[in-house]
């Protein structure tokens, strides 16, 4: 009970007003962030940092934790009306959800996003506030063979992600994984493929690909649809999930919101192929996987779900030991501090007021992007009746404020407008591009974390199967294919074959 | 791509004052930049930020610090090594600026940035590096670890945050030291997943700063065998420095000020004066005292002098470990 108790204390620093006000400042400018395609958590965070040196530690920290899950949360707008990632995590939801806003469901999808989230994200405090202690010393135990496993898995679930065929899948995620190798290779300091540009030395980022493949491309094949300047105008009571829908969503938002969890959990950067691996998950056992692609519900509430705990399980590993999980955590741990509170072991010792007061405030938080975000769906979905003609320009102009401001690199605009180009191609010849996105996320942590696992077991393969939880997902792994193969098997056709009718097709 | 390159036209009505004391009284005009050569969240970005706010004070003129981070520092280096030298653009950078060039001549590649292109401003911090080993790891001393080490060549692993990095070349420092050879390097992309891995017992050592490492060291994760400074930390005072050890090596994480090469000596006077002045105020002490770090600001000319013995160091270690793979 000593939790309850402490959480009391949590929500009496929480619900002051002051603290309050900070919180909802965060929130606000969070989903306006997440709404601006190319700005996601990081960007917005970083920008903002500066302006919460003059606050005390507790509205600091509630502020920029509600700018970085109210960007979570505003990162799924752009995608689903405009089919414009705000970042790498909520390439699925383009997907399924910009399929359903063509529908003239675009309503219902950020409603469904919306709530995912909502559970997602308090769920997420839920777990933070009982067990975070023992669970990141679990999370310890995730080091490079766990990582490789864990990315073999993602990378053979990676053939139920595509909507098109298995083929076309390969050939984008083959495409993905060779961009993925740009860059200074990790371990010898050697420049690979980055022809002589230095801002290429960190590889090609994630945001620029995902925001030109998919938004850009988008916009440049539109006018080939011949568009009469027909705008998808929903009606009031279209804004809202049917019942259908409802149910359709529940256990998704279920399955992702524990699986993004315990994957945001792992520091380094696993939480990135959450919603990737939602997806996958989704349409393995759906009853309907054809509907993937083309507006399927649960395509926007797993991964949306999945990302949104993933973003709140960071602040497991933040918090009970002070380790950043990735750059945004990184930034948060900063201006802790910055403020004289060092995250870690001691900071519930000796900062009770500090730390019970963010839970608590995550809780609140939660509840108020719920209340901001479902009103703004009617004004967001009026978006759509803007036309064409002026829509889309102002949107390329965002998209290239957006990816300049993540790393101010005039390298990555461009980066953006060739994958636009690249993104229109696919489009045409109908490639999916998710796979490819998703290559490239996978390339450069899997290459580190194979060669730092026999960099550990001086080049014994065995590392691999030896450690209790990398031995578990190898395994799975291998039950995994072995059942796409049976079914592969069953259906009389070997891969040869269904290869052969693809290229003929 | 460059927003500074605006230029106000104030001349026209400054023309009859003589030219050199016109650019001495007129300086800054308008918003200086700091470009930040890593990522938010760093030790570059908590320390710079509070240094341009308390130099904002003084000039009377905005000092934005602007992030340009990637390739582990040398885009933002090269950046500010081809901007106006007119004082408007300064850049904020570490120990990575030593030994560049070295790593590119010893792949064979032309220098982007040498040394030579930049002045040195000031120091803004220097955080000694300590020697870290795993909780579950038996050496209680440095002596006990260089033992073992030497006993089960190839057994041990330790992390650094990239090559020929801040934390690698303590490593190679204390191998040459202590005669270790064969311990094996696990690199990982930065200092937060270097000690990530330790923690988890993936590498048994690693070479981290005080500031980085205090909370691990104190909740017992870590155990700290000796200091690469030249004194015993404030902040953990039982251990050891590595001269007392008796091997005669100092390394520090240090964040420095610099202009581009070209910078009118007026303006880097004027520069130093008023950093000089900035790195005295409250403004500035006090966030790095809530970071965990002991005052070690020097001015233009120790730096100098500390920059040259750094790099010697780095350039030295840097061929010594030579190229791998």
């Amino acid at each position: 009970m000593d939790a309850i108790q402490s959480l009391g204390l949590g929500f009496s620093v929480a619900l002051q007003p002051a603290v309050l006000w900070y919180a909802f400042l965060g929130c606000l400018v969070g989903t306006l962030v997440g709404v601006l395609p190319g700005i996601g958590p990081l960007a917005g965070i970083s920008i903002l940092l500066p302006i919460t040196f003059g606050l005390n530690a507790t509205n600091a920290i509630v502020m920029l934790a509600g700018i970085y899950y109210g960007s979570q949360y505003g990162g799924s707008t752009t995608s689903i009306l405009l089919r414009i990632p705000g970042e790498a995590s909520s390439v699925m939801t383009c997907i399924d959800g910009n399929a359903m806003a063509r529908k003239g469901r675009a309503g219902a999808a950020l409603c469904i996003a919306a709530v995912g989230s909502w559970i997602a994200g308090t769920f997420g405090v839920i777990v933070l506030t009982f067990i975070a202690p023992p669970l990141a010393t679990i999370a310890l135990r995730f080091g490079p063979p766990e990582y490789t496993a864990l990315l073999v898995l993602g990378l053979i679930f990676l053939a139920y992600m595509s909507t098109t065929s298995l083929t076309r899948t390969l050939i984008m995620a083959a495409f993905g994984l060779l961009l993925g190798c740009i860059g200074i290779d990790p371990l010898s300091g050697h420049f690979r493929y980055s022809f002589d540009i230095a801002e290429l030395g960190d590889g090609i980022g994630i945001v620029p690909v995902a925001v030109g493949l998919f938004g850009l491309g988008e916009i440049l094949s539109t006018p080939s649809h011949q568009v009469t300047g027909e705008v998808i105008r929903p009606k009031l009571r279209e804004l809202w999930p049917n019942r259908q829908e409802w149910r359709d969503s529940g256990w998704p938002i279920a399955r992702g919101t524990v699986m993004g969890f315990l994957i945001g959990i792992i520091p380094g950067s696993a939480h990135i192929i959450s919603s990737f691996l939602s997806y996958a998950v989704e349409k393995k056992i759906s009853k309907h996987p054809e509907e993937f692609g083309q507006g399927a519900v649960a395509g926007v509430a797993g991964p949306e779900s999945a990302n949104n705990a993933a973003s709140t399980g960071a602040f497991v590993p933040m918090l009970a030991l002070g380790i950043p999980t990735g750059p945004v955590t990184a930034v948060l741990m900063a201006a802790l501090m910055v403020h004289g509170v060092p995250p870690g072991p001691s900071l519930v010792n000796d900062h009770p007021e500090v730390f019970w007061g963010f839970v608590a405030s995550m809780y609140v938080g939660n509840v108020m992007l719920l209340a901001l975000n479902l009103p703004l769906v009617g004004i967001f979905v009026h978006l759509l009746r803007i036309p064409y003609g002026y829509l889309y320009p102002l949107i390329i102009m965002f998209c290239i404020i957006g990816v300049y401001e993540v790393s101010h690199s005039i390298v990555d605009v461009w980066i953006m407008l060739i994958m636009g180009v690249v993104g229109y191609l696919l489009k045409k010849f109908s490639f999916d591009p998710a796979p490819l996105v998703l290559g490239l996320v996978i390339a450069p942590i899997f290459e580190m974390s194979l060669r730092q696992s026999l960099i550990m077991s001086d080049g014994n393969w065995l590392i691999f199967l030896s450690r209790p939880i990398a031995g578990t997902l190898m395994a799975a792994a291998a039950v995994l294919l072995a059942m796409s193969l049976l079914s592969m098997a069953s259906k009389r056709r070997d891969w040869r074959a269904q290869m052969a009718e693809e290229v003929k097709e | 791509m460059d927003r500074r390159t605006f230029v106000i036209g104030t001349a026209a009505s400054a023309a009859a004052l003589p030219r050199a004391a016109r650019a001495q009284d007129a300086y800054p005009t308008r918003p200086i930049t700091i470009l930040n050569a890593f990522p938010p969240g760093g030790i570059n970005d908590v320390v710079t930020r509070p240094a341009a706010t308390a130099m904002e004070g003084i000039f009377k003129q905005p000092v934005v610090v602007e992030t340009k981070a990637g390739a582990a520092g040398s885009v933002g280096a090269q950046v500010a090594a081809t901007a106006k030298p007119d004082g408007y653009t300064l850049l904020s950078h570490n120990n990575g600026i030593s030994g560049y060039a070295e790593v590119d001549r010893l792949f064979g590649r032309t220098p982007k940035t040498t040394r030579a292109d930049f002045i040195p401003l000031a120091r803004l911090c220097a955080d000694p590096v300590l020697v870290l080993v795993n909780e579950q790891q038996p050496d209680k001393t440095l002596a006990e670890f260089v033992e073992r080490a030497k006993k089960e060549p190839g057994k041990i692993v330790y992390s650094s945050g990239g090559f020929y990095g801040a934390s690698h070349l303590p490593v190679a420092l204390l191998e040459q030291a202590a005669g270790i050879t064969g311990m094996r390097h696990l690199p990982t992309a930065g200092g937060g997943p270097a000690i990530t891995a330790c923690l988890g017992n993936n590498a048994q050592l690693t070479t981290q700063t005080v500031q980085a490492t205090i909370q691990h060291v104190k909740a017992g994760k870590l155990r700290a065998l000796a200091t690469f400074g030249a004194e015993r930390s404030r902040i953990l005072p039982d251990v050891p420095t590595m001269k007392e050890l008796g091997h005669d090596v100092t390394y520090y994480l240090w964040v420095g000020l610099f202009a581009p090469k070209g910078t009118p000596a007026p303006v880097v006077s004027t520069l130093t004066a008023v950093i000089d002045k900035a790195a005295a105020s409250p403004q500035f002490v006090e966030p790095l005292t809530n970071v965990g770090l002991e005052p070690s600001y020097q001015s233009a000319a120790d730096f100098a002098k500390f920059w040259d013995e750094d790099a010697r160091r780095a350039e030295d270690t840097i061929r010594r470990i030579g190229k791998v793979g």
